[in-house]
Protein backbone atom coordinates (compact mmCIF):
# COMPACT_ATOMS: atom_id res chain seq x y z
CA UNK A 1 0.00 0.00 0.00
CA UNK A 2 1.34 3.72 -1.01
CA UNK A 3 1.65 5.94 1.51
CA UNK A 4 3.06 8.86 -0.67
CA UNK A 5 0.75 11.68 -0.52
CA UNK A 6 -0.34 13.68 -3.50
CA UNK A 7 -0.08 17.58 -3.01
CA UNK A 8 -3.20 19.18 -2.25
CA UNK A 9 -5.50 20.78 -4.92
CA UNK A 10 -8.65 23.06 -4.71
CA UNK A 11 -11.41 23.85 -6.64
CA UNK A 12 -13.47 26.48 -6.58
CA UNK A 13 -16.82 25.60 -5.29
CA UNK A 14 -20.12 25.48 -7.85
CA UNK A 15 -21.77 28.51 -6.34
CA UNK A 16 -18.75 30.56 -6.35
CA UNK A 17 -18.61 32.60 -9.11
CA UNK A 18 -15.26 34.29 -9.83
CA UNK A 19 -14.53 37.04 -12.10
CA UNK A 20 -11.36 39.25 -12.84
CA UNK A 21 -11.98 43.28 -13.00
CA UNK A 22 -8.70 45.45 -13.43
CA UNK A 23 -6.22 44.16 -11.53
CA UNK A 24 -8.29 42.77 -8.58
CA UNK A 25 -10.85 39.50 -8.56
CA UNK A 26 -14.66 39.55 -7.30
CA UNK A 27 -16.24 36.47 -5.88
CA UNK A 28 -19.84 36.10 -5.65
CA UNK A 29 -20.72 33.32 -3.04
CA UNK A 30 -24.03 33.13 -4.36
CA UNK A 31 -25.38 30.71 -1.19
CA UNK A 32 -24.42 33.30 1.03
CA UNK A 33 -24.97 36.07 -1.23
CA UNK A 34 -21.66 37.17 -0.27
CA UNK A 35 -19.12 38.88 -2.05
CA UNK A 36 -15.17 38.87 -1.74
CA UNK A 37 -12.48 40.77 -3.62
CA UNK A 38 -9.07 39.67 -3.81
CA UNK A 39 -5.71 41.53 -5.19
CA UNK A 40 -4.06 40.79 -8.06
CA UNK A 41 -1.71 38.22 -6.71
CA UNK A 42 -5.27 36.51 -5.48
CA UNK A 43 -6.79 36.75 -8.62
CA UNK A 44 -3.93 35.17 -10.27
CA UNK A 45 -4.05 32.04 -7.96
CA UNK A 46 -8.00 31.85 -8.19
CA UNK A 47 -7.34 31.51 -12.45
CA UNK A 48 -4.21 29.07 -11.65
CA UNK A 49 -6.68 26.90 -9.35
CA UNK A 50 -8.87 27.05 -11.88
CA UNK A 51 -6.54 25.61 -14.09
CA UNK A 52 -6.58 23.03 -11.96
CA UNK A 53 -2.96 23.03 -10.56
CA UNK A 54 -1.69 21.90 -7.52
CA UNK A 55 -0.54 24.02 -4.48
CA UNK A 56 3.44 23.48 -5.35
CA UNK A 57 2.39 24.52 -9.24
CA UNK A 58 0.52 27.97 -7.96
CA UNK A 59 3.72 28.29 -5.91
CA UNK A 60 6.63 28.40 -9.17
CA UNK A 61 3.91 30.50 -11.56
CA UNK A 62 3.64 32.88 -8.70
CA UNK A 63 8.16 32.52 -8.47
CA UNK A 64 7.86 33.13 -12.32
CA UNK A 65 5.28 35.73 -12.39
CA UNK A 66 5.96 37.83 -9.19
CA UNK A 67 9.56 38.39 -8.12
CA UNK A 68 9.69 36.56 -5.05
CA UNK A 69 11.07 33.71 -3.60
CA UNK A 70 9.08 30.42 -2.98
CA UNK A 71 8.67 31.17 0.29
CA UNK A 72 7.05 33.56 0.24
CA UNK A 73 4.72 32.55 -2.40
CA UNK A 74 4.14 29.35 -0.74
CA UNK A 75 3.15 31.64 2.56
CA UNK A 76 1.23 33.92 0.22
CA UNK A 77 -1.17 31.48 -1.44
CA UNK A 78 -1.51 29.73 1.88
CA UNK A 79 -2.72 32.64 3.08
CA UNK A 80 -5.08 32.95 0.43
CA UNK A 81 -6.01 29.48 0.30
CA UNK A 82 -7.04 29.58 4.43
CA UNK A 83 -9.32 32.44 3.72
CA UNK A 84 -11.11 31.16 0.61
CA UNK A 85 -11.62 27.53 2.76
CA UNK A 86 -12.64 29.73 5.52
CA UNK A 87 -15.11 31.67 3.56
CA UNK A 88 -16.05 29.00 1.51
CA UNK A 89 -15.28 29.98 -1.92
CA UNK A 90 -13.23 26.63 -2.65
CA UNK A 91 -12.68 23.40 -1.13
CA UNK A 92 -10.39 20.67 -1.27
CA UNK A 93 -10.35 18.56 -4.33
CA UNK B 1 -62.91 38.12 -3.08
CA UNK B 2 -61.68 41.79 -4.61
CA UNK B 3 -58.70 43.12 -6.62
CA UNK B 4 -56.40 45.69 -6.59
CA UNK B 5 -53.37 47.35 -8.61
CA UNK B 6 -50.41 48.87 -7.33
CA UNK B 7 -48.25 51.02 -9.98
CA UNK B 8 -44.55 52.23 -9.13
CA UNK B 9 -41.45 52.36 -11.82
CA UNK B 10 -43.73 52.40 -14.69
CA UNK B 11 -45.29 48.58 -13.43
CA UNK B 12 -48.57 47.51 -12.72
CA UNK B 13 -49.05 44.73 -10.42
CA UNK B 14 -52.31 43.58 -9.53
CA UNK B 15 -52.89 41.65 -6.44
CA UNK B 16 -56.44 39.76 -7.00
CA UNK B 17 -58.36 37.15 -4.25
CA UNK B 18 -57.81 39.67 -1.29
CA UNK B 19 -60.44 39.26 1.25
CA UNK B 20 -61.81 42.23 2.62
CA UNK B 21 -59.95 42.41 5.70
CA UNK B 22 -56.62 41.63 4.06
CA UNK B 23 -57.79 44.65 0.84
CA UNK B 24 -58.49 47.70 3.55
CA UNK B 25 -55.30 46.69 5.01
CA UNK B 26 -53.06 46.79 1.56
CA UNK B 27 -55.18 49.90 0.33
CA UNK B 28 -54.29 51.62 3.93
CA UNK B 29 -50.41 50.51 3.19
CA UNK B 30 -49.93 51.79 -0.27
CA UNK B 31 -52.50 54.20 -1.02
CA UNK B 32 -50.61 56.77 -2.76
CA UNK B 33 -49.62 53.70 -5.53
CA UNK B 34 -52.92 52.14 -5.68
CA UNK B 35 -54.00 52.56 -9.44
CA UNK B 36 -57.31 51.91 -11.61
CA UNK B 37 -57.58 48.54 -12.65
CA UNK B 38 -58.54 49.00 -16.32
CA UNK B 39 -54.84 48.11 -17.76
CA UNK B 40 -53.56 45.17 -18.15
CA UNK B 41 -51.26 44.53 -15.28
CA UNK B 42 -47.34 43.68 -15.72
CA UNK B 43 -47.42 41.12 -12.99
CA UNK B 44 -50.37 39.20 -11.36
CA UNK B 45 -50.37 37.85 -8.26
CA UNK B 46 -52.90 35.46 -6.62
CA UNK B 47 -54.38 35.45 -3.34
CA UNK B 48 -55.54 32.39 -1.78
CA UNK B 49 -57.08 32.67 2.05
CA UNK B 50 -56.81 29.31 3.91
CA UNK B 51 -58.01 29.67 7.81
CA UNK B 52 -56.46 26.83 8.34
CA UNK B 53 -52.79 28.34 10.35
CA UNK B 54 -51.87 24.43 11.14
CA UNK B 55 -50.98 24.55 7.34
CA UNK B 56 -48.37 27.27 7.56
CA UNK B 57 -45.27 28.52 9.48
CA UNK B 58 -45.97 29.77 12.90
CA UNK B 59 -45.71 33.09 14.18
CA UNK B 60 -42.98 33.66 16.15
CA UNK B 61 -43.96 34.78 19.75
CA UNK B 62 -41.70 38.29 21.37
CA UNK B 63 -40.40 41.18 19.17
CA UNK B 64 -38.67 39.69 16.55
CA UNK B 65 -38.06 40.64 12.40
CA UNK B 66 -40.73 39.07 10.58
CA UNK B 67 -38.95 35.50 9.58
CA UNK B 68 -39.50 34.33 5.95
CA UNK B 69 -36.97 31.95 3.38
CA UNK B 70 -36.86 32.37 -0.38
CA UNK B 71 -35.43 29.67 -2.13
CA UNK B 72 -34.63 29.86 -5.86
CA UNK B 73 -35.84 27.21 -7.96
CA UNK B 74 -35.33 26.45 -11.94
CA UNK B 75 -38.92 27.33 -12.87
CA UNK B 76 -39.61 28.99 -9.86
CA UNK B 77 -38.59 31.19 -6.67
CA UNK B 78 -40.36 29.34 -3.55
CA UNK B 79 -41.03 31.51 -0.77
CA UNK B 80 -42.37 30.69 3.12
CA UNK B 81 -42.91 32.44 5.91
CA UNK B 82 -45.27 32.84 9.04
CA UNK B 83 -48.36 32.37 8.04
CA UNK B 84 -47.74 32.32 4.10
CA UNK B 85 -46.43 30.89 1.84
CA UNK B 86 -45.61 31.47 -2.34
CA UNK B 87 -44.46 30.78 -5.59
CA UNK B 88 -42.80 33.31 -8.20
CA UNK B 89 -42.86 31.53 -11.49
CA UNK B 90 -40.03 32.91 -13.71
CA UNK B 91 -42.20 32.56 -16.83
CA UNK B 92 -44.48 33.63 -17.53
CA UNK B 93 -43.58 36.10 -14.43
CA UNK B 94 -46.98 36.13 -12.21
CA UNK B 95 -47.18 34.54 -8.63
CA UNK B 96 -49.00 32.75 -5.88
CA UNK B 97 -49.49 33.56 -2.48
CA UNK B 98 -51.51 30.97 -0.28
CA UNK B 99 -51.71 32.32 3.50
CA UNK B 100 -54.00 32.55 6.65
CA UNK B 101 -53.01 36.02 7.55
CA UNK B 102 -56.51 38.51 7.53
CA UNK B 103 -54.23 41.31 10.01
CA UNK B 104 -50.81 43.24 10.24
CA UNK B 105 -49.13 39.95 10.03
CA UNK B 106 -50.30 39.93 6.62
CA UNK B 107 -49.25 43.59 6.23
CA UNK B 108 -46.05 42.24 6.87
CA UNK B 109 -45.88 39.01 4.78
CA UNK B 110 -47.75 40.82 1.72
CA UNK B 111 -44.88 43.47 1.78
CA UNK B 112 -42.06 41.08 2.10
CA UNK B 113 -43.45 38.88 -0.83
CA UNK B 114 -43.94 42.59 -2.96
CA UNK B 115 -40.77 43.37 -2.67
CA UNK B 116 -39.22 39.87 -3.67
CA UNK B 117 -41.65 39.98 -7.03
CA UNK B 118 -40.41 43.84 -7.55
CA UNK B 119 -36.81 42.74 -7.34
CA UNK B 120 -37.14 40.30 -9.82
CA UNK B 121 -39.46 42.12 -12.46
CA UNK B 122 -37.46 45.10 -12.18
CA UNK B 123 -34.41 43.03 -12.76
CA UNK B 124 -35.94 41.16 -15.64
CA UNK B 125 -36.37 44.79 -17.16
CA UNK B 126 -32.76 45.49 -16.89
CA UNK B 127 -32.44 47.09 -13.67
CA UNK B 128 -30.65 46.37 -10.35
CA UNK B 129 -32.42 46.62 -7.12
CA UNK B 130 -30.04 47.80 -4.02
CA UNK B 131 -30.33 47.62 -0.26
CA UNK B 132 -29.67 50.95 -0.73
CA UNK B 133 -30.73 54.66 0.66
CA UNK B 134 -31.43 57.63 -2.19
CA UNK B 135 -32.62 60.85 -2.38
CA UNK B 136 -33.05 64.00 -4.76
CA UNK B 137 -32.49 67.54 -4.43
CA UNK B 138 -35.38 67.85 -7.06
CA UNK B 139 -32.45 67.50 -10.22
CA UNK B 140 -30.11 65.26 -9.14
CA UNK B 141 -30.59 61.25 -7.57
CA UNK B 142 -27.69 59.71 -5.22
CA UNK B 143 -28.05 56.55 -4.40
CA UNK B 144 -26.15 55.20 -1.04
CA UNK B 145 -25.72 51.43 -1.27
CA UNK B 146 -24.75 48.85 1.55
CA UNK B 147 -26.27 46.46 3.92
CA UNK B 148 -27.98 46.56 7.60
CA UNK B 149 -25.44 48.73 9.54
CA UNK B 150 -24.16 50.84 6.80
CA UNK B 151 -25.64 53.98 7.93
CA UNK B 152 -28.56 54.50 5.17
CA UNK B 153 -31.10 55.29 8.19
CA UNK B 154 -28.47 57.71 9.96
CA UNK B 155 -27.82 59.78 6.52
CA UNK B 156 -31.69 59.56 5.60
CA UNK B 157 -32.06 61.55 8.84
CA UNK B 158 -29.76 64.07 8.08
CA UNK B 159 -30.87 64.07 4.73
CA UNK B 160 -34.36 65.29 5.51
CA UNK B 161 -32.57 67.78 7.83
CA UNK B 162 -31.39 69.57 4.86
CA UNK B 163 -34.97 69.44 2.98
CA UNK B 164 -33.78 66.50 0.15
CA UNK B 165 -36.58 64.58 -0.52
CA UNK B 166 -35.94 60.47 0.61
CA UNK B 167 -36.34 57.76 -1.91
CA UNK B 168 -36.03 55.26 0.24
CA UNK B 169 -33.42 54.29 3.05
CA UNK B 170 -33.82 50.36 2.48
CA UNK B 171 -34.39 49.52 -1.47
CA UNK B 172 -34.05 51.16 -4.25
CA UNK B 173 -33.55 50.65 -7.98
CA UNK B 174 -31.20 51.40 -11.09
CA UNK B 175 -32.21 51.16 -14.60
CA UNK B 176 -30.25 51.92 -17.65
CA UNK B 177 -31.65 54.84 -19.44
CA UNK B 178 -30.60 56.19 -22.85
CA UNK B 179 -26.95 55.81 -22.31
CA UNK B 180 -27.15 56.80 -18.82
CA UNK B 181 -28.92 55.28 -15.58
CA UNK B 182 -31.68 56.54 -13.76
CA UNK B 183 -32.99 56.24 -10.15
CA UNK B 184 -35.78 54.39 -9.21
CA UNK B 185 -38.00 54.57 -6.02
CA UNK B 186 -39.53 51.30 -4.55
CA UNK B 187 -42.20 51.81 -2.37
CA UNK B 188 -40.31 49.88 0.76
CA UNK B 189 -38.57 51.86 3.85
CA UNK B 190 -36.31 50.33 6.39
CA UNK B 191 -36.68 52.14 10.12
CA UNK B 192 -36.72 55.63 8.30
CA UNK B 193 -40.45 54.73 7.70
CA UNK B 194 -42.69 56.84 5.91
CA UNK B 195 -45.44 55.59 3.30
CA UNK B 196 -44.97 54.95 -0.48
CA UNK B 197 -45.10 57.67 -2.20
CA UNK B 198 -45.05 58.31 -6.17
CA UNK B 199 -41.98 59.21 -7.14
CA UNK B 200 -40.35 60.24 -10.88
CA UNK B 201 -37.48 58.80 -11.88
CA UNK B 202 -34.46 60.71 -11.37
CA UNK B 203 -30.83 60.82 -13.27
CA UNK B 204 -28.65 58.82 -11.29
CA UNK B 205 -25.81 61.56 -10.52
CA UNK B 206 -24.09 59.91 -7.99
CA UNK B 207 -23.50 56.68 -7.02
CA UNK B 208 -21.68 55.88 -3.05
CA UNK B 209 -20.87 53.62 -0.71
CA UNK B 210 -21.15 54.74 2.96
CA UNK B 211 -18.36 54.62 5.80
CA UNK B 212 -19.18 56.12 8.93
CA UNK B 213 -16.72 58.11 11.55
CA UNK B 214 -14.27 59.91 10.77
CA UNK B 215 -14.14 63.29 8.85
CA UNK B 216 -16.28 63.68 6.46
CA UNK B 217 -14.72 62.30 2.34
CA UNK B 218 -15.21 61.37 -0.71
CA UNK B 219 -12.88 58.55 -1.71
CA UNK B 220 -12.71 56.30 -4.91
CA UNK B 221 -12.68 52.59 -4.40
CA UNK B 222 -11.58 50.13 -6.92
CA UNK B 223 -13.27 48.63 -10.10
CA UNK B 224 -13.47 45.03 -7.98
CA UNK B 225 -14.50 46.74 -4.61
CA UNK B 226 -17.26 48.75 -6.19
CA UNK B 227 -18.77 45.57 -8.01
CA UNK B 228 -18.39 43.65 -4.99
CA UNK B 229 -20.67 46.69 -3.04
CA UNK B 230 -23.00 46.86 -5.41
CA UNK B 231 -23.62 42.61 -6.01
CA UNK B 232 -23.42 42.53 -2.47
CA UNK B 233 -26.47 45.11 -1.90
CA UNK B 234 -28.65 43.36 -4.37
CA UNK B 235 -30.91 41.29 -1.93
CA UNK B 236 -32.39 38.31 -3.88
CA UNK B 237 -30.90 38.49 -6.80
CA UNK B 238 -27.55 37.97 -5.48
CA UNK B 239 -28.44 34.95 -3.99
CA UNK B 240 -30.06 33.36 -7.32
CA UNK B 241 -28.20 30.99 -9.26
CA UNK B 242 -29.87 31.53 -12.35
CA UNK B 243 -29.08 35.41 -12.04
CA UNK B 244 -26.12 36.01 -9.99
CA UNK B 245 -23.59 36.06 -13.63
CA UNK B 246 -26.00 38.68 -15.28
CA UNK B 247 -26.56 40.83 -12.14
CA UNK B 248 -22.62 40.80 -11.69
CA UNK B 249 -22.37 42.30 -15.51
CA UNK B 250 -24.65 45.06 -14.83
CA UNK B 251 -23.13 45.70 -11.97
CA UNK B 252 -19.49 46.06 -13.81
CA UNK B 253 -21.59 48.10 -16.68
CA UNK B 254 -22.42 50.49 -14.15
CA UNK B 255 -19.22 50.95 -12.59
CA UNK B 256 -18.03 51.59 -15.92
CA UNK B 257 -19.97 54.18 -16.77
CA UNK B 258 -20.68 56.07 -13.14
CA UNK B 259 -17.75 54.61 -10.59
CA UNK B 260 -18.38 53.88 -7.15
CA UNK B 261 -17.13 56.37 -4.53
CA UNK B 262 -16.66 56.08 -1.19
CA UNK B 263 -18.58 58.86 1.51
CA UNK B 264 -17.28 59.05 4.74
CA UNK B 265 -19.61 60.80 6.87
CA UNK B 266 -19.98 62.12 10.50
CA UNK B 267 -23.25 62.56 12.04
CA UNK B 268 -24.28 66.18 11.17
CA UNK B 269 -24.71 67.51 7.33
CA UNK B 270 -21.90 68.29 6.88
CA UNK B 271 -21.86 65.44 4.00
CA UNK B 272 -24.22 67.17 1.30
CA UNK B 273 -21.70 70.24 1.15
CA UNK B 274 -18.82 67.55 -0.10
CA UNK B 275 -21.81 65.83 -2.29
CA UNK B 276 -23.17 68.96 -3.84
CA UNK B 277 -19.60 70.54 -4.78
CA UNK B 278 -18.42 67.13 -6.08
CA UNK B 279 -21.21 66.39 -7.99
CA UNK B 280 -21.55 70.03 -9.49
CA UNK B 281 -18.10 70.17 -10.60
CA UNK B 282 -18.26 66.64 -12.20
CA UNK B 283 -21.53 67.78 -14.23
CA UNK B 284 -19.54 71.00 -15.39
CA UNK B 285 -16.78 69.43 -16.48
CA UNK B 286 -18.73 66.93 -18.68
CA UNK B 287 -20.76 69.93 -19.81
CA UNK B 288 -17.45 72.22 -20.61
Amino acid sequence: MSTESKPPRYRVEPHARFRVMGDEGVFVLQEAGEVLVVNAVGAFIVEQLQAERSVEEIVIAITDRYAVDQDRARADARSLLDALLGAGAIRQA
Amino acid sequence: MSELSIEFAGARYRFAGLNPAQDGLVRARFRALICRDDAKPDVRIDIHFDPNSAAFMRRPSGPVEYPFAVVPGHESIAVAGAGFTANIDRSPFRAQMQTCLSDDWFVAAFENLFRIIACHRLFNEGALVMHSAAFTDGARGFLFCGRSGAGKTTLCGLAEALDLEILSDELNAIRPRGGSFELLAMPFAGDFGGEPRRHPPYPLTGLLGLRQGGATSLSVCSKAEAVSRIVASCPYLNADPQLVDELASRAERLVQRHGLRILAFTKDTGFWKVLDNEYREQAAAVSR
